[in-house]
């Protein structure tokens, strides 16, 4: 075949896919393979010129074609004009799904160009062009930009501008290097052995004389099917399949608790018989779980409240008088999958001095360094993590997991390097969940409309794990009226949960502000009159106030519509808190004649590498050719991981105060090399080699709400953070398809530091709520508890058709106190978006959503029952 | 592995070794990786002569098997003549898919049940004499019965559409100790209904070549709609295509068939009856009524029976106001 211009021979097998062909024997690893079939789109190859998923193409069927990869898309002028655009208008977070995008969108560019001239393409034809490709991070509005851009000849030329995301070039060529693409000399495959029984005993495993580690725990028990139980190595791919294949399991089944509606009746099965059992569960949250008494599989209450006695008591009354102030309403969700499109993955090696070498696709660099130095007894420095690029994480890659264990245990026992790498079936599985949750919810107005009484019981659904968190949310909303917040786990032999994207916020947020409305309906008032009169915060105010001025809102018919088509527009209100770790370092160095920050900091997507970029090149003045940033390394300056909403509160402040800090030294050895401004003169640089500066993160003003940072989370600011969405929405009622049209996302959380990779994060944020609200849902076997959604076609997560044009807002003030003036948007910015879609569709057809997702038979048995 | 080039000679390698074709390979390679198939392939790539289309002398087309889905998408003759069928192949599956899915690899693909794609599970499907889908999830299952015990709705788009055009299938070679089915037969009979162990009748050496459809027809407007919850690229709830035939402003003739809700595609007979004499859309609400009436839910698939006349009622609403000088 011809391959990115030049001639190239191979001899594959029958069962190898061109995408293997291409990654693993030619090492063009720009091409990912995310789903392994053929619904993302992440391994699309050009074979003579036409767009193909390489993951089900048979290698054999390149033989004498001409196939083009991501790397071979620049030509003699540089960067295809696509990837230009891509970088240009941030048309990626992570960056996994990118070459994929871009592949698809040179062809479409180049042929839309051939035949219609140099015009703007609609969304709808960008969207039929790509609806074979999927971005979990959801960064599509970018991608629409970016491709009617370049259609328009927008991107012809280089741009004399820096993208906004400083590791653009390398995502849109394929350069950029990710936990799945290495593959060092000599390396070995690990394949997990899992349970295929929802509760048994192991009596015994028989590893069939492979390598292997054992993983199950104490009590010999595996608790749902999917659990590892074993890890097996062999040097390739196909032997260690084969030995995984050779290991015999002899289990002695135990009755499973399937049904989380039922297990915590009296005479379920029990999937946690004793305390050491318990207190041995895995916990789906962030930081140490609440405490809470066990009877039998439910496990609570746990949570908070201010005159709870009074909130009950007042609840039971209006029930008991019929108040029509009442909203007692029950509201429920299901598990939803994280599925970043890198899967988990980890690369092991131990080297001859006994140091630990992880490459491995985290959101915690430090954290898998602490956890893997106490795991295997070695002191901190000796243990060396690597994450360069990560492909997504959402929650679910925090904390030294099972692909590490496993990789670095096997590494050993081989003597060789281990590569461990999820399949999707594994990462629809295995990888964490946002747990299901039933919401029991009162609501209680009095005879002026204010707020009497918030009680809220959370049944929460995480399989096998504990840790829910959804009623104690309710801390967060709605000033100080009496409350009672419960929450309850309930434990069933299904796959565990993980912390996601505002650990139970999705959760809670679709039950509280759906009952908001339904007050605001009771009240004869404006939904955002009346949030606003409860808020009564300053910076939330203003949120609400932007809404009710937005055209859509203040012209909005009132009331549901008639005939097929029905549009209805919704609003819901989110809040949530920020952390920082004041531990925070960013060191500063000159080298080369460019100031290079390096942090132990990882990028899942969310921009910490532009971040510090942008604060270093701002701060100092220099042209972007001269601040270079290295990140995920856990040899570098400590950061936190990315969760919490606090990764940028943090390494920002620390930025800052080491590019003062390294100005102060440079003025110091060379005064006329800092200007007036403050800026430092590129070309001194040269002659100022190895100068150095470390920064902090200073304090705020006014404290932390905790004295001390709390361990493994930081410390929690002052404040929280607010949004408020705007949702419309047109509804099929003759279909049941709800199809998002325009989405409004105002946001508060002070200063952006990198304005248009805040908007692309919001925007993503959207996504994903419309995904929660519409479309995603893991289905489990009622019979045996396997995960049946085990690929990206039946899990279904939004694509580039299902984006609503999206409009962010950011209201700045109000953050002065904080160091840097601006915290985090992650979680805030997506949580409360499935209720705004409950609200529209109620707007629309007069039916309420209680269960997400709206699927379609919902809709329809919803709106024929009215 | 080894890719023979002529249609013979494919045959006889099929039926020999019991391997399984491989046309695209979009279905096979991941029912292999997924560990549900095994087994020698043999390639369908050499075979050249089974790609594109021929026109006879009467107008009609005959389309190769090895024609992708994306070619008959885009054929402008194809679309004139027989627009029900391009307007299936475009909205099926992804951009990708269609350039490499052909349209004999469509016909005779495997169902898409969870439990027949998952290793943990044995079903009639996969050599075992249960169907787990039964007892368990079964909300995408089939909902008119014809007597199978396997609830697989057929995953093909293209038989739908070639069934509302009455194609003929050509199949070369002939299995093992059979007569086989003969070199020509309606496309509705590479399936059976009542089977539980298989999604199409072709045994090992025999080859589908290539699809035969009438004359085109004159005045012939047409549709085709799935009913989804995602905008894109998602398999159908229910699937409908509808082609009316016009003279004077009234429908002559109709073909009506439905797909993703039995173990084969079906056509609407009695819909197709009522459309006859109908000048516009507001003919469909009443044409569709009985619909309902054929359906036998499963405990947890209710819905799809509404849904199959919602959507039956959708496409016949499009096709009746569609341009008639197509």
């Amino acid at each position: 075949m011809t391959l990115n211009g030049a001639a190239a021979e191979a001899s594959p097998g029958s069962d190898t896919t061109a995408a293997e062909l291409v990654r693993d024997e030619l090492g063009l690893t720009g091409t990912k393979v995310a789903c392994g079939a053929g619904v993302c789109g992440a391994c699309t190859l050009l074979v003579d010129g036409t767009p193909t998923a390489s993951c089900l193409l048979p290698a054999t069927a390149l033989a004498g074609r001409t196939v083009t990869t991501v790397e071979g898309l620049a030509g003699p002028d540089g960067l295809h004009p696509v990837q230009r655009a891509f970088a240009a208008h941030d048309g990626m977070q992570c960056g996994y799904c990118t070459p994929g995008f871009v592949v698809e969108a040179a062809a479409f560019v180049d042929r839309h160009r051939a035949e219609h001239g140099d015009t703007r393409p609609s969304r709808a034809e960008i969207a039929d062009a790509l609806a074979g490709h999927l971005c979990r991070c959801g960064a599509y509005e970018g991608i629409y930009a970016a491709v009617a851009a370049a259609c328009a000849g927008e991107h012809d030329t280089e741009s004399p501008l820096p993208p906004p995301r400083a590791e653009a070039e390398e995502k849109v060529t394929g350069r950029a290097r990710y936990t799945t693409d290495v593959r060092p000399e000599g390396c070995w495959e690990a394949v997990l052995v899992r349970s295929t029984r929802a509760h048994a005993r192991v009596a015994a495993v028989d590893a069939g004389g492979a390598v292997h580690v054992d993983l199950l725990g104490a009590d010999r028990t595996v608790r749902y099917v999917g659990q590892p139980l074993l890890a097996v190595a062999a040097p390739t791919p196909a032997e260690a399949r084969a030995a995984a294949e050779r290991v015999a399991v002899d289990y002695r089944d135990l009755p499973a608790a399937l049904d989380p509606a039922a297990a915590h009746h009296a005479g379920a099965p029990v999937v946690y018989p004793t305390r050491e059992a318990q207190n041995a569960a895995p916990s789906n949250n962030e930081g140490p779980p609440l405490p809470g008494r066990w009877r039998g599989n439910l496990r609570g209450p746990s949570g908070f409240g201010w005159r709870g006695g009074t909130a009950v008591r007042r609840v039971k009354d209006a029930a008991k008088r019929g108040d029509r102030r009442l909203v007692a309403e029950v509201f429920r969700t299901g598990p939803q999958v994280h599925t970043a499109l890198e899967p988990h993955a980890c690369v092991a090696r131990w080297d001859e001095h006994g140091d630990l070498h992880l490459h491995t696709s985290t959101q915690a660099v430090v954290g898998v360094a602490e956890a893997a130095a106490k795991r295997w007894g070695l002191p901190r420095e000796r243990v060396h993590v690597t994450a360069e690029h990560v492909g997504g994480g959402f929650g679910a890659k925090g904390g030294l997991r099972v692909e590490v264990v496993a990789a670095a245990e096997l590494a050993r026992a081989a003597g060789a390097p281990v590569r461990l790498v999820f399949d999707r079936a594994e990462e629809l599985t295995d990888a964490g969940h946002r747990p299901g949750a039933r919401v029991e919810l009162g609501l209680l107005a009095d005879a002026k409309g204010d707020l009497a009484a918030l009680t809220m019981d959370a049944y929460n659904d995480g399989g096998m794990s504990t840790g829910g968190m959804v009623a104690t949310l309710g801390l967060l909303m709605y000033g100080n009226a009496p409350r009672r917040l419960r929450d309850f786990d309930v434990l069933t032999n299904r796959p565990p949960g993980a912390p996601f994207r505002g650990p139970g916020g999705a959760q809670f947020h679709w039950a509280l502000e759906q009952g908001v409305d339904m007050m605001a309906e009771r009240l004869g008032e404006d939904p955002l009159a009346l949030r606003r009169r409860w808020d009564g915060n300053r910076k939330r105010r203003a949120l609400y106030d932007w809404a009710a001025a937005l055209p859509v809102w203040a012209e909005r018919t009132r009331g549901a519509g008639t005939g097929r088509f029905r549009r209805g527009v919704g609003v819901a209100a989110a809040n949530w808190i920020y952390l920082t770790d004041p531990a925070t370092v960013v060191d500063l160095v000159v080298e080369d004649g460019a100031v290079v920050a390096r942090s132990a900091v990882q990028d899942i997507g969310t921009g910490s590498r532009s971040v510090i970029t942008d604060v270093v090149r701002t701060e100092l003045g220099l042209p972007a050719d001269r601040v270079r940033v290295g990140v995920g390394r856990s040899g570098w300056s400590y950061a936190p991981g990315s969760n919490g909403s606090r990764t940028t509160a943090s390494i920002g402040p620390a930025a800052r105060d080491a590019a003062r800090a390294l100005r102060e030294e440079v003025r110091r050895r060379a005064p006329g090399a800092v200007s007036g401004s403050g800026a430092l003169d590129p070309e001194a640089l040269k002659s100022l080699e190895g100068t150095q500066a470390g920064g902090r993160r200073r304090r705020d003003r006014g404290g932390y709400l905790t004295p001390v940072a709390l361990p493994g989370m930081g410390a929690p600011g002052r404040g929280l953070t607010g949004a408020v969405h705007v949702m419309e929405v047109e509804v099929d009622t003759l279909l049941g398809q709800v199809r998002p049209l325009r989405c409004w996302a105002g946001i508060s959380a002070g200063r952006m530091y990198n304005d248009r990779l805040a908007r692309n994060q919001c925007e993503g944020g959207v996504v994903q709520g419309i995904g929660y609200a519409l479309y995603e849902q893991r289905r489990d076997d009622p019979v045996t508890g396997a995960v049946l959604t085990t690929n990206l076609e039946d899990y279904r997560i939004p694509g580039i058709g299902d984006t609503p044009e999206i409009t962010v807002h950011f209201h700045e003030e109000g953050w002065e106190h904080v160091v840097g003036g601006g915290v985090g948007i992650g979680e805030v910015s997506t949580i409360g978006v499935a209720a705004a879609v409950g609200n529209a569709v109620h707007d629309a057809t007069g039916w309420r959503p209680r269960e997400v997702p709206i699927r379609p038979d919902r809709l329809l048995e919803g709106i024929g029952l009215k | 592995m080894n890719a023979p080039q002529n249609v013979a000679a494919v045959a006889a390698a099929l039926r020999e070794t019991g391997a399984e074709a491989r046309a695209g390979g979009t279905d096979l390679m991941a029912r292999r990786r997924e560990g549900i198939a095994g087994g020698p392939v043999t390639d369908l790539a050499g075979l050249v002569e089974l790609r594109g289309v021929e026109w006879r002398a009467d107008g009609s087309a005959r389309i190769g098997a090895l024609t992708t889905v994306a070619e008959v998408a885009a054929d402008a003759r194809l679309r004139a003549a027989y627009p029900a069928l391009a307007l299936t192949a475009a909205a099926l599956a992804t951009p990708q898919i269609r350039a490499v899915g052909t349209v004999g690899g469509n016909l005779l693909q495997r169902n898409r049940c969870a439990y027949f794609r998952s290793p943990l599970f044995d079903c009639h499907q996969s050599g075992g004499d249960t169907c787990p889908a039964r007892a368990g999830d079964h909300a995408n299952g089939t909902v008119v019965d014809l007597g199978s015990a396997c609830v697989a709705p057929h995953p093909s788009s293209l038989a739908v559409a070639l069934l509302a055009y009455a194609a003929e299938a050509e199949v070369a070679g002939q299995a093992k100790g059979t007569a086989g089915g003969g070199p020509r037969r309606p496309v509705a009979d590479l399936y059976d209904g009542a089977d539980s162990s298989r999604d199409h009748v072709l045994a090992p050496g025999e080859l589908l070549t290539a699809v035969g459809l009438p004359a085109p027809a004159e005045g012939e407007t047409a549709a085709y709609r799935r009913a989804t919850s995602r905008s894109r690229a998602e398999w159908p709830l229910v699937e409908a295509v509808a082609r009316v035939v016009w003279r004077e402003g009234a429908v002559v003739d109709a073909a009506v068939a439905v797909g993703a809700v039995a173990r084969t595609p079906l056509r609407l007979p009695e819909v197709e009856e009522a459309l006859i004499g109908a000048t516009g859309p507001e003919a469909a609400a009443g044409a569709v009524e009985g619909v309902v009436g054929r359906c036998a839910p499963l405990p947890r698939n209710g819905y799809k029976a509404a849904l199959l006349r919602d959507t039956v009622r959708d496409v016949l609403e499009r096709a009746l106001a569609a341009d008639q000088g197509i």
